[in-house]
């Protein structure tokens, strides 16, 4: 090896070492990642006490994993090089064609026991009606599209354990398995689509002798044709198309409230800032809350229906309130009174338990429809 | 830290390389002693102070070896001192929760388990010093007078935290004169980009199969082709891990100027267990051969003592690994073949094409990884028993496994071989100019991809 070539090769390896450190340290920090959807970690406070029990050195890794430069770029050539190499899952997520499935992981079986026992509770503590709906989700679904043999938990041997429990379910698994060729999920996101909420919605208002609402009397408005979902975060897998986004119900004539900070504020049924975000699903009805409550003068019947939900109802609600003067949003990740005590004090004779299936059988806040 | 750390590539060792070629040659080796002993404490803040005991104890007893050199008796009374303490301090921090575990079955025996976390690189560390006031005793190297020289040899953080084991003797020689030279340098970063790949690129990714394939034979699924899809896993992923890791050791000992011998030697193209063990984790064997086996009289005394110095040998090499009845089992597990190698099946190799005598050799050593990757030898057990015949030959995730994995096997088996090295050599040395820095980057790009992905977190609403 000649000098001038050693040198060449030394240089090569220290400036990508080294420019990387710099770029690393001239960066300003960021507070946090819209892609991961969570803040990040930032720079740690020194203190003898924290050296010696190893948490600050700890602390010091992951504010530079966190704020290391071109964080998201690395996720993406990392896919693209499991892809080269034939991988169809990149970190739990399955690409089929164009589509990103989440895996779903076998549950825990005792926490699945506990789960429905809840329901079972709620049931015995309330008088209104208390239907439950388990939405499976794309793995169930679109099981066809898996890569062959490719791993993925039996989400019906929920719907067959739910169905031993006595109470009105909504067959939400019919609804979607008959409508399998459309595009009822979204390709780079968990959730249902627009589409996907709305055969929900009528699986639902089925359930409970409902008029069922008819597609012709909805004009669909694209929200936004560049929507990356949560599986384009998870997985890497940046190259694909992203996903248009639908409203399908007008906002006129209804009124939305939300209880965000524990006193009513007004709100929307769809939250426009958010279109123009990464976190573009949380458009419907702006996102997580503890409590929303959406009337509709038009429907004068006075009828009520609590949905105790995940975010998939997000998109569902505004479809509910074409059929009820009154829909109300739970979400037992903030809410922590009693369920059956608010819908006494609502005076709302139907309670649906409406959950999807990977949410419901890890979630550990159901314990709180028992109260 | 490790070398896989986005820290020590992008932080810790950008700068230490700055700081060592910035100081004039004679500071360096306190320049690379306080780097060392930066690297230790970063994972390991208290036990530091190890480090420091072990450096002071290790360098007097060198001294007192020397000063005592015709006074043989004497001489050997503290080589036994450094010798005892060193396996003490192991002893103490490595295996007194096992002993006091086993101990406390007997009747009348309580033993307090104490949960001590176990100091990274210990392992490594207290063989090296060991051979240190050995080698000085045998006169292959003179006792080391600079207490800072002797420092950095002991916490020479490049083979610090997991080999190789590199022996006094083969560094004395750089310690105290050594160049550093652009060519050096040049060699050591090429290496340690090849170190890098295999670790980050091959061990990680065969290795989640490995973990999947553990976690189904835990849920009683696992079939006897996964089954042995795991374990083609897990020897794949040891082997690149800790070539791996030898690798970055190497180029960064050639960076600083030290030449550490070679550690593995295409192991998986052994046609013998015998042949495995010498071209497996070199340093350790070596070492063991060296201060063990043939102080205990190797195979000169008869058919008796040799089986007899084997089995201590073997107890030694697979305890050493772990504190944990598995791989002592493991240990005694290639004692078995090799003694049976040596006495019984020596004739019938010889006959076999060399296809078969490959065969067994993957077969008996990959076996033997199954034993070394499960602490519980019930769950060691199960699995083992999946693997012959005690579960369904095939089912449909397997075939999916195969599909997800088989170019990565494919991958793993050819960087086994030679073959990669043999193409490479055959290229004309212009294409290799150019190729060289081109796959250099490839290799720290990638890899970096892969550790960023790894501290890649989605905080998903997802379950919502």
């Amino acid at each position: 090896m000649t000098n001038a070539y050693s040198r060449f090769l030394s240089a090569l390896f220290c400036l990508f070492l080294g420019g990387l450190l710099v770029w690393h340290v001239l960066l300003p920090d960021r507070v946090r990642s819209d892609v991961e959807n969570r803040t990040l970690a930032q720079r740690p406070e020194f203190s003898w006490s924290a050296l010696a029990d190893g948490s600050y050195t700890e602390a010091v890794e992951e504010y530079f994993a966190d704020q290391f430069p071109l964080r998201d770029q690395w996720t993406g050539l990392k896919a693209r090089a499991e892809q080269a190499i034939g991988k169809t899952e990149f970190n739990g997520v399955y690409l089929c064609e164009g589509t990103l499935i989440s895996k779903v992981e076998a549950p825990d079986e005792a926490l699945v026991e506990k789960n429905l026992s809840y329901v079972r509770r709620l049931l015995e503590k309330t008088d209104a009606n208390v239907y439950l709906g388990l939405i499976p989700s794309a793995a169930e679904i679109w099981q066809e599209a898996l890569p062959a043999g490719a791993p993925s938990w039996d989400q019906t041997e929920l719907l067959a354990a739910a169905a031993e429990l006595g109470l009105p379910q909504v067959n939400l698994e019919g609804a979607l398995a008959a409508h399998a060729g459309e595009p009822i999920f979204y390709r780079t996101d968990h959730h249902w689509t627009t589409l996907g909420a709305f055969y929900g919605a009528n699986a639902l208002l089925e359930a409970m002798g409902k008029e069922p609402l008819s597609r012709e009397d909805f004009t669909p408005e694209i929200a936004s044709e560049n929507f990356n979902g949560t599986l384009y975060s998870q997985s890497g897998v940046h190259w694909l198309t992203p996903d248009t986004m639908e409203f399908w119900v007008e906002d006129t004539g209804l009124s939305v409230t939300s209880w965000r900070t524990g006193s009513p504020e007004p709100g929307s049924l769809y939250e426009r800032s958010y279109l123009e975000q990464k976190d573009k699903y949380s458009a419907f009805l702006g996102g997580n809350q503890p409590l929303c409550v959406i009337k509709n003068e038009a429907v004068t019947d006075g009828s009520k229906i609590l949905l105790v939900r995940d975010s998939y109802s997000d998109s569902l609600a505004p479809f509910l309130s074409q059929r009820f003067s009154e829909v109300h949003l739970l979400d037992l990740r903030y809410y922590r009174l009693p369920v059956a005590q608010y819908a006494t004090e609502n005076g709302i004779a139907d309670i649906v338990v409406l959950y999807s299936i990977p949410n419901f059988i890890t979630d550990k806040n159901l314990v709180f429809l028992a109260q | 830290m490790v070398f896989s750390s986005l820290t020590f590539l992008f932080a810790y060792l950008p700068i230490t390389l700055l700081l060592y070629f910035l100081v004039p040659l004679k500071w360096r080796n306190l320049v690379l002693l306080v780097e060392s002993l930066f690297f230790y404490g970063w994972g390991e803040p208290v036990y530091i102070t190890i480090m420091f005991v072990s450096i002071l104890i290790d360098y007097t007893h060198g001294l007192l070896v020397e000063k005592y050199r015709y006074n043989d008796k004497k001489a050997r009374w503290f080589v036994g001192q450094s010798v005892v303490f060193n396996l003490l301090l192991l002893g103490f921090f490595k295996y007194w929760d096992f002993l006091a575990a086993n101990l406390s079955l007997l009747p009348g025996v309580n033993l307090p388990q104490l949960n001590i976390p176990l100091p990274i690189g210990i392992s490594f560390f207290t063989f090296q010093t060991m051979s240190y006031t050995i080698d000085v005793y045998h006169r292959d190297a003179p006792a080391q007078r600079s207490i800072i020289r002797f420092g950095a040899f002991v916490t020479m953080f490049p083979q610090l935290i997991a080999g190789p084991i590199v022996k006094y003797k083969t560094v004395a020689e750089a310690l105290d004169h050594r160049v550093n030279t652009a060519e050096d340098f040049a060699l050591g970063a090429r290496r340690f980009c090849v170190g890098l790949a295999k670790k980050v690129l091959l061990a990680n990714a065969i290795g989640a199969l490995w973990d999947a394939q553990l976690a189904s034979a835990e849920a009683g699924t696992l079939t006897a082709a996964g089954g042995w899809l795991g374990l083609a896993a897990f020897g794949f992923q040891i082997y690149f891990d800790f070539s791996g890791y030898s690798d970055m050791a190497i180029g960064l000992g050639r960076i600083f100027g030290f030449r550490f011998l070679e550690n593995f030697d295409y192991p998986y193209l052994s046609v013998s267990v015998t042949e495995f063990w010498r071209r497996w984790h070199m340093s350790l064997t070596s070492w063991f051969r060296e201060y063990l086996y043939i102080p205990l009289g190797g195979n000169r005394g008869g058919t008796a003592k040799t089986l007899r110095n084997i089995l201590i040998v073997w107890f030694c090499t697979g305890f050493w690994h772990g504190a944990s009845w598995n791989f002592i089992l493991w240990g005694l597990y290639f004692a078995a073949w090799l003694i049976l190698e040596k006495y019984v099946l020596k004739g019938v190799l010889t006959k076999s094409p060399g296809w078969i005598k490959h065969l067994y050799t993957l077969l008996v050593v990959f076996v033997g990884w199954g034993i070394f990757a499960m602490e519980d030898l019930g769950v060691c057990g199960g699995y083992l028993a999946a693997c012959f015949g005690g579960a369904p030959v095939w089912s449909a995730a397997d075939g999916y496994t195969l599909k997800s994995y088989a170019a990565t096997f494919l991958i793993l088996a050819v960087a086994s071989t030679t073959l990669g090295r043999r193409c490479w050599q055959w290229l004309p040395d212009k294409v290799k100019k150019v190729l060289t820095p081109v796959f250099m980057l490839l290799a720290l790009a990638l890899s970096t991809a892969y550790l960023v992905d790894g501290s890649y977190n989605p905080f998903l609403y997802f379950r919502f």
